[in-house]
C-alpha cells in the first residue's frame, strides 16, 4: 500500500451527517485506532474509506483498491439484503436464509485461511446453516471471516469485538495482532480497554472531525486524550411511573418467572434442555454464555417471542402459558432491550414517540398517548439529553443514541421485569457508564426486576448478585491453529 | 359443480359484487373471545398457514395443525414449520373431527381435493375458514348445510402479517360470510374475532363478500398487476434494442425499473409517482397514458366480462384437466424472450433515472392501475376493493420481476394470475403494435433531451388536475391514511 493521504477533506452521509475538513496520512506500517463518543462520526469516517459518503470538498490520494469495512451498518446490509432474497411472501415457504458456506465463498481469495478462520471462531458446524439461524454474535463473525479472506488492501473495522463473547473477541484481538503486520488496519472502538497494544496511532472523533491525532508512543498526549472520552455526567434522577396508570398488580408471594425443565430445540438439535429458572420480584440476575448458547432464546421463552413457549411449562407475572392468555397481557409487564430489537424499529417515528411506544408495547406508536405520559417521557428527554431532539427522527439518531432511546422506552412504564439483552452493544464509554448507571439505579431504587445479559466482564451493574450461565456447544470451545 | 355466480339472479351478483365497506374498529371490541376456548385447525402449513397461526395463538386461540399424511410421514418442510415452533401437528382424521373452527390456507388449485376430503370429518355446526374464494365462486364447490364458511384474508404477505402482530399492529384485512352457509348466524361473529386474532382489526378491516373477493382480484391479476407489467417488459425491451441500445442496459432498465417507480407509487399513489418526473416528462407520460387508456380500454373490458361470466374460469379449469398443456406452452414462450434471456450491463442505474429514462414505462403503470380500477368499479365493484386489487398491489408484483424477471413473478404468482396473465399478453402485444412504431428513445431508454424544461402553466396545472382528481388517487389517500403508521422508512 502507497500512502493515502486526506486533505481538507469534508464528505456528506445522506444529508443529516458530515464530515468536516479531515486531515490525515495514513502510512504503510501504521495501524490507527479511531476513538469518540457515539454521534462523532467514527464510523463515517471509516465508511469514506470504503467508499461512502459524498465528497463536497477536498480529495483522497492514494486508496488502495480493495479496502474492505466491517461494521454494524455492514452487518445490517446484509441482514438487510437477507431480507430482500426472502420470497416466502411469493413462494409461501418459509425461507432460511442464504447457507452460510455460500456467504463465505463469494469474497474468498484464499481457501485455506477461510478453513482456519471458520475452525478458530467455531463456525464449522453452522457452514450448511441458513443465514437466518445465526446468532447476532455468529453473524458479526461471519462478516469478519468474510473480510480478513478477500484479501484486502486495506482494513476497517469498525467495532469488530461488539457482539462477540469474551473467548472469541480474545481470539480476534490474537489473531489481528498477527494480521496487522501483513494488513494495514484501521480499528474503530468504542471501549478503551479494546486499544490493542500494536496499534501505532489514535484519533479523536469529535463532531464530524478528526480532532486529535497522536502516536500511541507519547504517553501524555494519549493519556489526555483518552481524558476527554471520559466526559463526566450529570446526576441522573429515574422519572417517575404514569401516574394514571401504575403497572397492573402481581401477587408478592409468586415467582414473576418460573421455568421448569425448559428445552428449545429445532429438529435434532437442542438449544439447551433441563433448564431451571425461578425469578423471585426484585432478585436481579445476571445472563451469560457464548454466542449460539441460547440466551436470546431464553428470554424470549418469558417475552413470549419464542414459539416454543407455548411447548415449556412457564409461569409468568400470574400466567401459566398456553391457557388463553395473550402475549400482550405478558408484555404489559415486561421492559425489554436488545440489539434485535434496534433492527426492527425501522419505523419512520419521533424519538419522543419511540419513547411513548413503551407505555404500549408496540412498535411504532398506534394509540393516542395521555398528557402524563408526555410529561414523564420529557423528563427522560431531559435525563438523556436529548430535550432537543424530541421530534426529531428516530432513525437519523446516532446507533449510540437510538439504544439509549430504547433503553429508556423499556423503562418508562417501570415494569415488573426489565430485560437488557447486551445493553451497552455498540456504545462508547461515556454512554456505557450513563447506561449502566442508569441500571444500577434502577435495580436499587425502583421496584423493577432487572435481568441482564452481556459478555463484558468489566461491564458490571451493581445491585446483581444472581448469575446464570448457559453452557456453550462443543464448536464455540474448539481452538485452531492461528496463521494469519 | 357449476360456477355459483352464475346461480344467481343479477339483484344479488350486484349486490354481492358492490359489498366492500371499511368497518369501524369499534365492530372489533369484542376481540377474539367468540373463539376462545374453541379448537382451531389449520390445513397447510406454508407462509400464510404458519403466520397467521403464530398470530392466532399469542393471541390466545387453541391452534393446532392438520396436514396430509404424506407430509408428516415424509417430515416435509410444512411438518418441520408447523413442529419447530411448537404446535400440535396430526392427520386429517385425527384433528377435523373435533375442530370448531378450520381454517383452509392451501393453494387454490387443491382446494377442490382438499375440502372433499375434510367437509366429512368436520362436525356438526362447525365452520370453514377460506382465504380466497376461488374455489367457492368459479368451483362452485358446494359445502355442508350446517357448515358456516367464512373467508379471512389479509392483504399482504404472510411474513409481514407476522410482524406487523409482533409489533403491536396488524395489516389490512378482507373479511366475508357465505350467505349460502350461515346457519346460525354467527358467521361475522366468527370472521371478526378471526381477524383480531390475527391483528387486522388494528389496521382496518373490510367487510366484503366471497365474490367480490374473487371477481376483482382475477381482474387485478391478469391485467395490471401480471399482464401488463408482461407486456410493458416485452415491448420497451424489444424498442430499445431496435432503437440501438445496448441489451445490457435496456434489460437492467426494465427489470428494476417497475420495482424503482412503483416503489414511488406505493407511498403517493399515480400522482407521486408522476411527481416523480420533470414537467415535460410527466406531460409527456400523461399524454401517452391517455392514449395507451384509449387503446387498451376494449381489453379491459373483455377480460372483466369474461371473468363475470365465467368464460375465463372455465377455459383455465379446462387447461387444468388437460395437464395444463396451454399454461406449460405459454410459459416456455415467455422464458425464450429475447428480454428474458438478455444479460444485464454492470453500468449503475440511479433511482431517479429509472424514472428519466423510463417515461412508458411510468405511462404503463399508470394507464393499467387506471384501467384496471375504471373497469372493476364500473362493474359493480366497491373502490376499496379496485384499489387494492389494482394500485396497492402493483408494487409487490413489480419486486418479483427485479428479483428475477418475468420467470420469478409467472412460477411465484398463482396458477390462476398466470394462466390470466399470458391472456393479457398474447391479447396487448398485437394491440400496441400500431403506437410502439411511433415510439422513440426519447421516452423509454435515452430520456428527453432537454436544452430547458419549460413548460405551459395552464397544460401543467390541467395535467396536475386530472391526476389528483381521479378517483383510483382519493381512495388511495384514505386507505393509505389507515395504514399510514405502519409506513417503514426505506
Amino acid at each position: 500500500m502507497q500512502i493515502v493521504r486526506v486533505q481538507h477533506c469534508s464528505a456528506w452521509f445522506n444529508d443529516s451527517f458530515s464530515l468536516r475538513a479531515i486531515n490525515w496520512q495514513l502510512e504503510p506500517g501504521q495501524c490507527w485506532v479511531i476513538l469518540g463518543h457515539n454521534g462523532a462520526g467514527k464510523s463515517a469516517l471509516g465508511a469514506l474509506l470504503a467508499g461512502a459518503g459524498e465528497i463536497r470538498a477536498g480529495h483522497i490520494e492514494g486508496l488502495p483498491p480493495r479496502v474492505e469495512l466491517v461494521s454494524l451498518a455492514s452487518q445490517a446490509a446484509l441482514i438487510e439484503a437477507e431480507r430482500a432474497k426472502d420470497d416466502s411472501d411469493i413462494t409461501d415457504e418459509v425461507f432460511a436464509g442464504t447457507p452460510v458456506h455460500e456467504l463465505l465463498a463469494e469474497h474468498c481469495r484464499d481457501p485455506e485461511l477461510q478453513a482456519q478462520l471458520v475452525q478458530l471462531f467455531g463456525l464449522a458446524a453452522l457452514l450448511d446453516s441458513g443465514f437466518r439461524q445465526l446468532s447476532t454474535g455468529e453473524t458479526r463473525k461471519l462478516l469478519l471471516i468474510r473480510a480478513l479472506v478477500s484479501k484486502p488492501d486495506l482494513l476497517v473495522l469498525d467495532e469488530p469485538y461488539e457482539g462477540l463473547d469474551a473467548a472469541s473477541a480474545a481470539k480476534l484481538a490474537v489473531y489481528l495482532a498477527k494480521r496487522a503486520s501483513i494488513t494495514p488496519l484501521i480499528l474503530i472502538l468504542n471501549r478503551v480497554d479494546e486499544i490493542p497494544a500494536f496499534a501505532t496511532h489514535l484519533g479523536l472523533m469529535q463532531g464530524g472531525e478528526l480532532v486529535q491525532q497522536v502516536p500511541s508512543s507519547d504517553h501524555l498526549a494519549r493519556q489526555q486524550m483518552l481524558q476527554l472520552l471520559h466526559l463526566q455526567t450529570s446526576d441522573l434522577s429515574i422519572p417517575p411511573p404514569d401516574p394514571a396508570a401504575p403497572a397492573p398488580p402481581l401477587n408478592a408471594a409468586e415467582p414473576l418467572v418460573r421455568i421448569r425443565q425448559g428445552r428449545v430445540a429445532y429438529g435434532d438439535k437442542v438449544v439447551f434442555s433441563h433448564l431451571d429458572w425461578c425469578i423471585q420480584p426484585g432478585q436481579h440476575w445476571q445472563l451469560s454464555g457464548p454466542n449460539g448458547s441460547g440466551k436470546t432464546c431464553l428470554l424470549n421463552l418469558i417475552t413470549g417471542d419464542h414459539p416454543q413457549c407455548y411447548n415449556n411449562d412457564i409461569f409468568v407475572f400470574g400466567y401459566q402459558r398456553g391457557q388463553g392468555e395473550s402475549i400482550w397481557e405478558i408484555k404489559q409487564h415486561i421492559g425489554y432491550v436488545s440489539s434485535s430489537l434496534q433492527w426492527q424499529y425501522r419505523v419512520s417515528i419521533s424519538v419522543q414517540n419511540v419513547l411513548l411506544s413503551g407505555f404500549y408495547d408496540s412498535i411504532g406508536l398506534y394509540q393516542t398517548a395521555t398528557d402524563s405520559q408526555r410529561s414523564i417521557v420529557r423528563q427522560w428527554l431531559s435525563l438523556l439529553g436529548m430535550d432537543r431532539r424530541s421530534d426529531a427522527p428516530f432513525q437519523q439518531l446516532s446507533f449510540g443514541d437510538q439504544r439509549l432511546v430504547l433503553i429508556a422506552r423499556a423503562m418508562v412504564k417501570h415494569p415488573h421485569l426489565l430485560i437488557l439483552d447486551e445493553p451497552c452493544l455498540g456504545l462508547d464509554d461515556m454512554n456505557r457508564q450513563l447506561v449502566l448507571a442508569l441500571v444500577s439505579r434502577l435495580c436499587n431504587e425502583s421496584s423493577t426486576t432487572v435481568v441482564y445479559v452481556n459478555h463484558h466482564g468489566a461491564d458490571v451493574i451493581q445491585g446483581i448478585e444472581h448469575y446464570l450461565a448457559l453452557p456453550g456447544n462443543a464448536a464455540e470451545t474448539a481452538s485452531a491453529a492461528l496463521v494469519p | 359443480m357449476a360456477n355459483y355466480f352464475n346461480t344467481l339472479s343479477l339483484r344479488e351478483q350486484l349486490a354481492q359484487l358492490g359489498k366492500c365497506e371499511f368497518m369501524d374498529p369499534s365492530a372489533f371490541s369484542a376481540g377474539v373471545s367468540f373463539l376462545q376456548g374453541k379448537k382451531l385447525v389449520v390445513i397447510g402449513c406454508g407462509s400464510q398457514g404458519l403466520n397467521q397461526g403464530l398470530n392466532l395463538r399469542d393471541s390466545g386461540l387453541d391452534v393446532s395443525y392438520t396436514l396430509r399424511e404424506s407430509a408428516i410421514r415424509e417430515k416435509r418442510q410444512s411438518w418441520k414449520n408447523a413442529t419447530d415452533n411448537g404446535f400440535t401437528v396430526g392427520t386429517y382424521a385425527e384433528l377435523i373431527p373435533g375442530a370448531d373452527l378450520v381454517l383452509n390456507l392451501t393453494p387454490d388449485k387443491q382446494h377442490s381435493s382438499v375440502v372433499a376430503e375434510v367437509v366429512p370429518l368436520m362436525k356438526k355446526n362447525s365452520c370453514l375458514a377460506y382465504s380466497h374464494g376461488f374455489n367457492i365462486v368459479e368451483e362452485g364447490m358446494q359445502i355442508r348445510d350446517d357448515i358456516t364458511v367464512i373467508m379471512v384474508a389479509p392483504k399482504c404477505p404472510g411474513t409481514e402479517v407476522r410482524e406487523e402482530y409482533k409489533r403491536g399492529f396488524g395489516v389490512p384485512t378482507l373479511i366475508a360470510v357465505h350467505e349460502m352457509n350461515d346457519p346460525q348466524g354467527d358467521g361475522l361473529a366468527i370472521a371478526k374475532a378471526y381477524a383480531a386474532g390475527t391483528g387486522g382489526h388494528k389496521a382496518g378491516v373490510l367487510m366484503s363478500s366471497f365474490i367480490a373477493e374473487v371477481k376483482s382480484d382475477l381482474m387485478g391479476e391478469q391485467t395490471i398487476l401480471c399482464g401488463m407489467l408482461q407486456t410493458g417488459s416485452l415491448l420497451c425491451f424489444d424498442k430499445m434494442v431496435e432503437k440501438g441500445i445496448a441489451p445490457g442496459y435496456a434489460s437492467k432498465l426494465v427489470q428494476y425499473g417497475w420495482e424503482t417507480i412503483t416503489e414511488a407509487l406505493k407511498h403517493g399513489g399515480v400522482t407521486n409517482m408522476l411527481d416523480r418526473l420533470s414537467n415535460p416528462a410527466k406531460i409527456r407520460a400523461f399524454d401517452l397514458a391517455s392514449e395507451l387508456k384509449d387503446i387498451m380500454r376494449p381489453l379491459y373490458h373483455k377480460h372483466m366480462d369474461d371473468i363475470m361470466s365465467g368464460a375465463f374460469s372455465a377455459g383455465m379449469m379446462a387447461d387444468w384437466a388437460n395437464d395444463d398443456v396451454k399454461l406449460l406452452g405459454w410459459r416456455k414462450e415467455t422464458g425464450e424472450s429475447a428480454f428474458e434471456t438478455a444479460t444485464n450491463t454492470d453500468q449503475a442505474i440511479s433511482e431517479q433515472e429509472f424514472f428519466d429514462h423510463g417515461i412508458l414505462l411510468v405511462a404503463m403503470v399508470k394507464a393499467g392501475v387506471e384501467l384496471a380500477y375504471e373497469t372493476m368499479t364500473s362493474a359493480g365493484i366497491k373502490a376499496e376493493s379496485a384499489y387494492y386489487e389494482s394500485l396497492h398491489e402493483t408494487p409487490l408484483i413489480a419486486n418479483t420481476i427485479a428479483r428475477k424477471k418475468l420467470y420469478e413473478m409467472n412460477s411465484t404468482i398463482s396458477d390462476t394470475a398466470e394462466y390470466g396473465c399470458y391472456l393479457y399478453n398474447h391479447a396487448c402485444v398485437p394491440l400496441l403494435a400500431e403506437f410502439m412504431q411511433k415510439i422513440d428513445l426519447d421516452v423509454i431508454g435515452r430520456g428527453l433531451s432537454l436544452v430547458d424544461t419549460s413548460v405551459d402553466n395552464r397544460r401543467l396545472i390541467e395535467v396536475n388536475a386530472a391526476l389528483r382528481s381521479h378517483s383510483v388517487e382519493k381512495i388511495g389517500q384514505t386507505l393509505r391514511g389507515y395504514m399510514s403508521a405502519m409506513k417503514k422508512i426505506v
